[in-house]
């Protein structure tokens, strides 16, 4: 066994194990076993394709010396010449001849190293017949030579493999011993001699056939070795190539990535800045206010005594004295600075008015009624109003001041050249962020209050900071700088905002968005639903006649049946005869003989679940824990409001009397 | 001559009102916080309390919970310059503590004496 372990080795440093394999071969047919058997039949194939051509020509090459060999047979054998001539021509020549055409064919393959070996021992035999009737009927020895021509050829050209080689050069020699010891008489001497040669010529064939061989098979191993390592470089190549293109190709995208975030990155940087701009300008707005509320206290406080003393002193002057201007002036600054402190407290939000559904386009109007009788000619007022744009919640005072004053802005800038004054009211749906440099406004809609002059107009920095209090654009004097900013709290309070466009030289536009608080508002719809509408069978007990009529028809109006008593000693009568009757006393505290409470008291001891409510002067004229003590359902202070009441003892009779006495309960 | 009892911290409110209502023929004793407000009107048998909100030591919503606790019938006019710190009105929450009647201040002489005279009268 040859061990290519080393060389093998050599090959495959840093291969895996599994396919380290142990050179492992047949001893006499040379074939692969064990772990490289596998091989084998590759070994074959490739052996075959290799041999093809040297075998051809091997075999061209022995029928050319075998016809050659026709003028030996003449010289020397002149009467044997036609039967060697036949044997050479007619049978192996032609044999010969047969298997170069059949190498050409595709079974080949498969019997080549068969045909071949016959080949060989037929040829042999040929030449040993030859050498038989040579020596028999010529005396002639020499013949035998011809096999060492076959040996020659046999062990290498002819590609025969070890083995056959073998198995075919021995079986010659073995044939040539039985003729020429039982066939001829061939002299000891020769035999001994020439068995020296045949045995020789044999053995150094075998070496030779033998290393031949193995080393074509060797040849062939480390060809599959080399192969094997190519195939594994490929495929790392490949997988390195691919490994690149992935890498390449995340690294694209990487780059896309981030490409992609440093736009995302640049927008956010913008949004920031331009929110920070909008929080500090929100922060000092609320800086100003709360500084504002607290001054609008100190500054109430501090007005109180000179109010009063100055109004005091005025009392104690006479007629014409001569310091009376001079107290009426005091008197009047400080009434100046009242109003000023209101304003401030309007700004700063701490000022709470009374919240209706308005129609804009009707304040709207007011206004522009008042100053178009107070604005001069050349200022062209133009409207554009949207009835249907709905209902805003808000006072209308305040609205009647955000107009007022924005429209005297607008007067203000286009004081001396004239110039339009346009007041434009629409319906505006709202997305987020629509509006531009407003952060404070919610999704929604709203209605839109446009008022625009085709004045002065304003640069950005002065944009900035007119709603800040005293910051003013008129001359001293004009105005107390507080307008802006109390339209601005007014409209804040409202969750509404205000969107400024100005342009040196070209004019200003100031939007205000208020939130629309119903599409449209029918006023006596919304008069009636206030009302809450009920049934049963209700007992108004006053002592003041007037009273008990405007009470009587109150409740009917909502629907109620209503028995009235004057006299509640009389009350208490018609209740114990008819206990069952009423679903509710309404009665007022103070009065003669019974006093409210205690008519309730005496009731509940004939019907304990008697529902009530009392009507008090005074709030306070009820002991706190009245309430309880008498099973009173509510309270109601004079002067009655019908809305109120309506309320109330739709509350009180409601559908679930527990939850009227747990809110009771709550509220004390 | 009936008792009124004035407190405030603002000295010169207090000594503006007691002129005011001496002059509309009241008498009229001072405190300048809550908690001398408390300690003379156990003192002293007052028929009106007139308080400030806003205060030192016991602000003016608890000194009228106090007062109204000793005197659930006691009169009280409530006063305030507006709301330092919020928007809640401190007004109406001194309605629901048992004020009778409040005024923000600057409020007029008329509106002061008034509000005392009326009050007064209808005990």
């Amino acid at each position: 066994m040859i061990n290519l372990k080393g060389i093998f080795k050599a090959h495959v440093v840093g291969t895996p194990a599994s396919d380290r394999n142990e050179w492992q071969q047949n001893r006499f047919t040379l074939a692969f076993t064990g772990e490289i058997e596998q091989y084998e039949k590759a070994f074959r194939d490739d052996y075959f394709n290799r041999s093809l051509r040297p075998m051809r020509f091997s075999l061209v090459l022995s029928t050319f010396f075998f016809a050659i060999f026709a003028f030996l047979d003449a010289v020397l054998l002149p009467e044997l010449k036609s039967m060697f001539w036949f044997i050479r021509f007619g049978i192996i020549t032609p044999l010969l001849t047969a298997v170069i055409v059949f190498s050409f064919s595709t079974g080949f393959k498969k019997f080549m190293q068969p045909v071949l070996a016959g080949l060989m021992y037929v040829t042999g035999l040929a030449i040993i017949v030859m050498t038989i009737f040579a020596a028999n009927q010529a005396g002639n020895y020499t013949y035998y030579a011809g096999l060492f021509l076959i040996f020659i050829i046999g062990y290498t050209f002819i590609k025969a493999r070890f083995i056959y080689a073998t198995v075919v050069g021995w079986s010659i020699v073995a044939t040539y011993e039985v003729a020429a010891i039982w066939i001829t008489d061939t002299p000891v001497e020769i035999l001994i001699n020439n068995n020296f040669f045949f045995i020789s010529a044999n053995v150094i064939g075998m070496f030779i056939s033998y290393f031949l061989e193995q080393s074509v098979r060797r040849d062939f191993y480390m060809r599959i070795l080399l192969q094997k390592e190519q195939e594994k470089v490929q495929s790392a190549n490949n997988a390195l190539e691919k490994r690149v293109q992935e890498r390449t190709r995340q690294i694209a995208q990487a780059n896309k990535d981030l490409k992609k975030e440093i736009e995302i990155r640049k927008r956010h940087e913008k949004d920031k800045t331009k929110l920070e701009g909008q929080l500090i300008q929100l922060q000092k707005m609320e800086t100003i206010g709360t500084l504002a509320g607290g001054i609008a206290h100190d500054f109430n406080n501090i007005l109180t005594p000179i109010l009063g003393y100055t109004e005091m002193a005025l009392e104690e002057m006479s007629e014409d004295s001569t310091l009376r201007y001079d107290i009426e002036q005091i008197n009047s600054a400080a009434v100046r600075g009242k109003d000023l402190v209101q304003q401030i407290l309007t700004f700063s939000r701490q000022v709470d008015f009374d919240k209706k559904p308005l129609k804009l386009d009707e304040v709207v109007t007011e206004v522009l009624k008042l100053i178009r009788a107070s604005f001069p000619s050349n200022i062209e007022i133009r409207q554009e109003l949207d009835k249907q744009c709905g209902t805003v919640l808000a006072d209308s005072t305040q609205m009647h001041q955000i107009i007022m004053n924005l429209c005297t802005n607008a007067y203000h800038a286009m004081k001396g050249h004239g110039g339009v004054l346009t007041v434009k009211l629409d319906k505006q749906k709202v997305g987020a962020r629509s509006i531009n440099g407003s952060a404070k406004i919610q999704k929604g809609t709203y209605v839109r209050l446009t008022i625009s002059d085709d004045g002065h107009g304003m640069d950005k920095r002065t944009v900035e900071r007119i709603f800040e209090p005293f910051f003013t654009m008129k001359e001293v004097g004009s105005g107390s700088g507080l307008g802006l900013s109390v339209v601005h709290g007014i409209v804040s309070n409202y969750q509404g905002s205000i969107v400024v466009e100005s342009e040196p030289g070209k004019g200003s536009s100031f939007a205000i968005y208020l939130p629309q608080h119903s599409e449209y508002y029918d006023e006596e719809k919304a008069n009636t639903q206030r009302m809450k509408k009920g049934r049963g069978s209700i007992m108004f007990v006053d002592d003041e006649k007037e009273i008990t009529f405007m009470g009587k028809r109150m409740l009917e109006s909502l629907g109620y049946t209503v028995d009235i008593k004057t006299d509640s000693q009389e009350a208490l009568e018609e209740f114990r005869a008819r206990p069952q009757k009423y679903d509710l006393l309404v009665t007022d505290q103070a009065m003669p003989k019974l006093m409210g409470t205690e008519l309730i008291a005496r009731i509940r001891e004939v019907r304990p679940d008697m529902k009530s409510i009392i009507i008090t002067g005074y709030q306070d004229s009820i002991p706190a824990n009245a309430m309880e003590q008498y099973g009173i359902a509510d309270i109601i202070s004079k002067p009655l409001i019908l809305s109120e009441f309506s309320e109330l003892i739709g509350k009180v009779l409601g559908q679930n009397p527990q939850k009227s006495t747990d809110e009771k309960n709550t509220n004390h | 001559m009936k008792r009124i009892l004035i407190i405030d911290d603002d000295h010169h409110i207090l000594l503006m009102l007691k002129k005011m209502l001496e002059k509309a023929g009241f008498e009229v004793d001072l405190a300048s916080n809550g908690v001398d407000g408390l300690e003379l009107f156990q003192k002293i048998q007052a028929d009106l309390v007139i308080t400030d909100i806003i205060m030192p030591e016991k602000e003016g919503l608890e000194t009228i919970r106090e007062m109204k606790r000793m005197r659930s019938d006691l009169k009280i006019i409530a006063m305030s310059g507006g709301g330092k710190i919020s928007a809640d009105n401190y007004l109406e929450t001194a309605k629901i503590f048992g004020a009778s009647l409040v005024l923000e201040k600057p409020f007029t002489q008329k509106t002061m004496v008034d509000a005392v005279t009326r009050l007064i009268e209808s005990e």
